[in-house]
C-alpha cells in the first residue's frame, strides 16, 4: 500500500497540515513568550482601560487554538477520512484475496477467537 | 512548605472537608473494586473499558492532565505575579495542542499497551535495549511527579492545620500513598479511569462555579476585576505587565523561556497521559475525545486565570503571602472570602482528590511500564502468561507506591514545583524526541533512540544538579555549597535540543534500519487498522 498514489498524496497533505498547524500553535506561543520577555514596552501598549496588548494576545492564544482545532477537524473529515476509508477497504480486499490463495493450497484451520482480539 | 503556619479554614470547614473527602474516597474505592479487571487479562488491566464515549474519555484525559500544581500552584502564581502567571497557564493549554496535532492518532494506531510497544514495532531489531531505556526514563519521570504529588498533599495539609508535626506528616503521606496503591494495583485502568472522571467533573464544575462567582462579584466587568487586582497587588499596574517574576535579568528571562519550552513539549510526553491515549477503540473516538479534553483543559486554564486575579483583587496580596509564601493558598482564601466554609471545603476536597487521581494515573503508568516492558518483554522475552504479567503489574504498583511514599517522606521540604518542572524537562528531552523521530523520521534507528533517551535523561538531571536549584542560593538544597556553573533553574532550553541532536546523531552514524519496516509502520500510523 505504501506505493499507492492515493496514499502518497494523503501522506504529503497530512504531513504538510500537521507541520503547519503545530508550528503556528507552538511557535505562536513561544513567540508570545519571547515578546513578553524581551519587548515589554510593546506588550504594555494600552488598548482600553487595563487591557494591554499583552493580555489581549494571551486571550488571542485561546482563540488561535480554537481556530486550529476547527481547521484540524475539517482537515481530518474532508481530506483524511475518505482516503483512509478507501485504503482500509483496499487492504481488507487484498487480505481476503491472499487468504483465498492460501486456502487453495493449505488446508485451512478454523481460527480461534482468542487469536484475533483487536489491539 | 515555608509557611507561617496560619490555617485557612476554621473547625467547621475542616470537618466538612474531611467528610466530603472521605465520601469521595469511599465511593471511588468501592467502584474501583467493582470495576476491577476480573479475568486478569492484560488488555483490561492496561486499557480499561475501551468502549467509553468520547466525552468520558475526554474527561479522563483532562483528569490525568491537570494536576494539583495547576489548580493551586498556577493560580497562586497568577495571584502573586499577575501577567507572568497567566503566561504559565496559557502554556499548559498550548501543550495539549501538541498531543492533538502530532501525537494522539499515530500513537494510538501503532500502539498497543505502552509506548514501548510502538517503539518495538518501529525498531524491532534492538527492541529490548530500547524498551529498557524507555522504561528507565518513564520510571524517573513518573517517580519524580509522584513524589511531587505526595509532597503536595503535605503542603496542602499545612494550609489546614498549620505546620504539621512529623507524625501527622508521615500519616498524611502514608494514607494518600496507600489509597493510590489500592486504586492502581487493584483497580487497574478501570479503577483509575473512574477516579479521573470523578475528579475531572469536580474540577471543571468547581473552578467554573468559583470563576463565575468572581465575575459576579465584579458585575461581569473584566476591567473592574483587573483594576481591583492591580490595586491590591502591591505593585500597581506592574502587576498586569510582563516581568514581575521573570524580568529581573536576561538570565531569568531565559529561565522562563526554558520553563515554557519544557512545559509545552514535556506535558505532551508524560507517560500517564500517553497511556490514556491508547484506550479508545477507534481513531474517530480518540479524535473526539482529544478535542473534548482540549476544550475542558482550556476552560480550566481560563477559569484558573480568573481565580488567580480574583484572589488578588478580593483577598489582597498581603493575606495570600502571609498564609503561604508561594501563593498555593490563594484559591482556598478566595473561596473562603466568596462562599464561606462550604465553598472552601468543596475546593479543598477537590484539591485532595486531584492529587490522588494524578498520583494513581502515574503509579499505573509506571507499573505498566515495569510489568509490560521490563518484565514481559525484556526479562521473559514475550513468553510471560497474561495472569503472570498482571500479577507483576499489581506488584509493581505497590513497589512504586511505596518508593514514592519513602521518597516523599525523605524530601518533604522539597519544592513541589521544582520536582514537577524537572519531570517535564526529562519528558521533553528524552521521551518526546524519541517519540517524534519514531513516528515521523524514516532514518531513525535504535542507536539514535538509545542515545536520545539516555542522553536526554542524563543531560537534564546533570544540568539540574549543577544549577542554582541544588547549590549556591539560600533556597537551594545545599545552600552552603557552591558548584552551580549552570545559571538557569530549568534545563529545558539546553537539554531538549540536546535530546533531539543526540537522536539525530545516533541515527546518522549507525547502521540503517530496513526501510520496509518504516513504510509499514507509517501506513499503519496514518491509515490505522481497526
Amino acid at each position: 500500500m505504501s506505493h499507492d498514489p492515493a496514499y502518497l498524496s494523503l501522506r504529503r497533505d497530512h504531513r504538510r497540515f500537521s507541520v503547519r498547524a503545530t508550528t503556528v500553535a507552538v511557535g505562536g506561543f513561544l513567540l508570545y513568550v519571547l515578546l513578553s520577555g524581551f519587548v515589554p514596552d510593546l506588550m504594555n501598549l494600552t488598548l482600553s482601560g487595563h487591557l494591554t496588548l499583552g493580555l489581549a494576545l494571551g486571550l488571542g492564544q485561546f482563540v488561535l487554538m480554537a481556530l486550529i482545532v476547527w481547521r484540524y477537524l475539517v482537515h481530518m473529515r474532508t481530506r483524511v477520512a475518505p482516503v483512509t476509508r478507501g485504503l482500509r477497504g483496499l487492504a481488507r480486499h487484498h487480505e481476503k484475496a491472499a487468504a483465498r490463495g492460501r486456502a487453495a493450497t493449505v488446508p485451512s484451520v478454523a481460527p480461534r477467537a482468542g487469536e484475533y482480539r483487536p489491539w | 512548605m515555608v509557611t507561617t503556619g496560619a490555617a485557612v479554614v476554621d473547625r467547621f470547614g475542616l470537618q466538612l472537608t474531611l467528610a466530603l473527602f472521605l465520601s469521595v474516597i469511599v465511593v471511588t474505592l468501592f467502584t474501583a473494586l467493582l470495576t476491577a479487571p476480573q479475568r486478569d487479562e492484560i488488555s483490561e488491566f492496561y486499557l480499561g473499558d475501551r468502549a467509553m464515549t468520547p466525552l468520558r474519555n475526554g474527561l479522563a484525559m483532562c483528569g490525568d492532565y491537570v494536576s494539583a500544581a495547576t489548580l493551586l500552584g498556577s493560580t497562586g502564581l497568577v495571584a502573586l505575579t499577575g501577567y507572568d502567571g497567566l503566561l504559565y497557564l496559557c502554556g499548559t493549554a498550548v501543550a495539549w495542542m501538541m498531543v492533538l496535532l502530532l501525537i494522539a492518532e499515530p500513537l494510538r494506531n501503532t500502539g498497543r499497551f505502552t509506548l514501548g510497544d510502538t517503539l518495538a514495532l518501529r525498531l524491532p531489531r534492538m527492541q529490548r535495549p530500547v524498551r529498557l531505556a524507555l522504561a528507565v526514563c518513564t520510571l524517573t519521570v513518573t517517580t519524580l511527579y509522584l513524589v511531587a504529588q505526595l509532597v503536595g498533599s503535605v503542603a496542602l495539609l499545612t494550609q489546614f492545620t498549620g505546620e504539621p508535626s512529623a507524625a501527622t506528616r508521615t500519616l498524611c503521606v502514608v494514607v494518600m500513598g496507600t489509597i493510590v496503591i489500592v486504586y492502581a494495583a487493584i483497580g487497574g485502568m478501570p479503577g483509575a479511569t473512574f477516579i479521573q472522571i470523578v475528579k475531572a467533573v469536580m474540577l471543571v464544575s468547581g473552578v467554573t462555579v468559583t470563576a463565575v462567582m468572581v465575575l459576579q462579584h465584579f458585575d461581569w466587568n473584566l476591567g473592574a476585576l483587573l483594576t481591583a487586582a492591580a490595586d491590591n497587588s502591591g505593585s500597581g499596574t506592574r502587576f498586569l505587565e510582563p516581568g514581575l517574576r521573570y524580568g529581573a535579568s536576561t538570565n531569568s528571562k531565559l529561565d522562563f523561556l526554558s520553563l515554557q519550552l519544557a512545559i509545552v513539549l514535556g506535558l505532551a510526553a508524560l507517560p500517564h497521559v500517553m497511556m490514556r491515549l491508547l484506550a479508545p477503540k477507534s481513531g474517530r473516538v480518540l479524535r473526539s475525545s482529544v478535542v473534548w479534553a482540549m476544550g475542558l483543559v482550556s476552560l480550566v486554564c481560563l477559569a484558573a486565570g480568573i481565580l488567580g486575579l480574583g484572589a488578588t483583587a478580593i483577598v489582597g496580596r498581603d493575606t495570600i503571602v502571609q498564609t503561604d509564601r508561594k501563593g498555593d493558598a490563594a484559591v482556598l482564601l478566595l473561596a473562603h472570602a466568596l462562599g464561606g466554609g462550604v465553598l472552601t471545603a468543596l475546593l479543598s476536597c477537590l484539591a485532595f482528590v486531584t492529587l490522588l487521581a494524578v498520583a494513581a494515573g502515574l503509579t499505573l503508568a509506571a507499573a505498566s511500564s515495569l510489568a509490560h516492558d521490563v518484565y514481559g518483554e525484556v526479562i521473559r522475552k514475550g513468553k510471560a502468561k497474561q495472569t503472570e504479567e498482571v500479577a507483576v503489574a499489581r506488584l509493581s504498583a505497590v513497589v512504586i507506591g511505596v518508593l514514592g511514599m519513602l521518597l516523599a517522606l525523605i524530601s518533604w521540604g522539597a519544592n513541589t514545583a521544582t520536582l514537577a518542572f524537572l519531570a517535564f524537562a526529562i519528558a521533553a528531552s528524552a521521551i518526546l524526541p524519541t517519540l517524534v523521530y519514531t513516528l515521523f523520521w524514516r532514518r531513525f534507528t535504535a542507536r539514535g533512540a538509545l542515545l536520545s533517551l539516555c542522553g536526554g535523561l542524563l543531560c537534564s538531571v546533570l544540568l539540574v544538579v549543577f544549577s542554582p536549584v541544588v547549590s549556591s542560593t539560600p533556597e537551594s538544597l545545599y545552600p552552603s555549597a557552591d558548584f552551580a556553573w549552570f545559571p538557569l533553574q530549568n534545563p529545558g532550553i539546553v537539554s531538549i535540543p540536546a535530546g533531539f541532536l543526540l537522536g539525530w546523531l545516533g541515527s546518522v552514524l549507525g547502521r540503517n534500519e530496513t526501510p520496509e519496516i518504516y513504510e509499514d509502520f507509517e501506513v499503519r500510523a496514518l491509515v490505522g487498522v481497526d
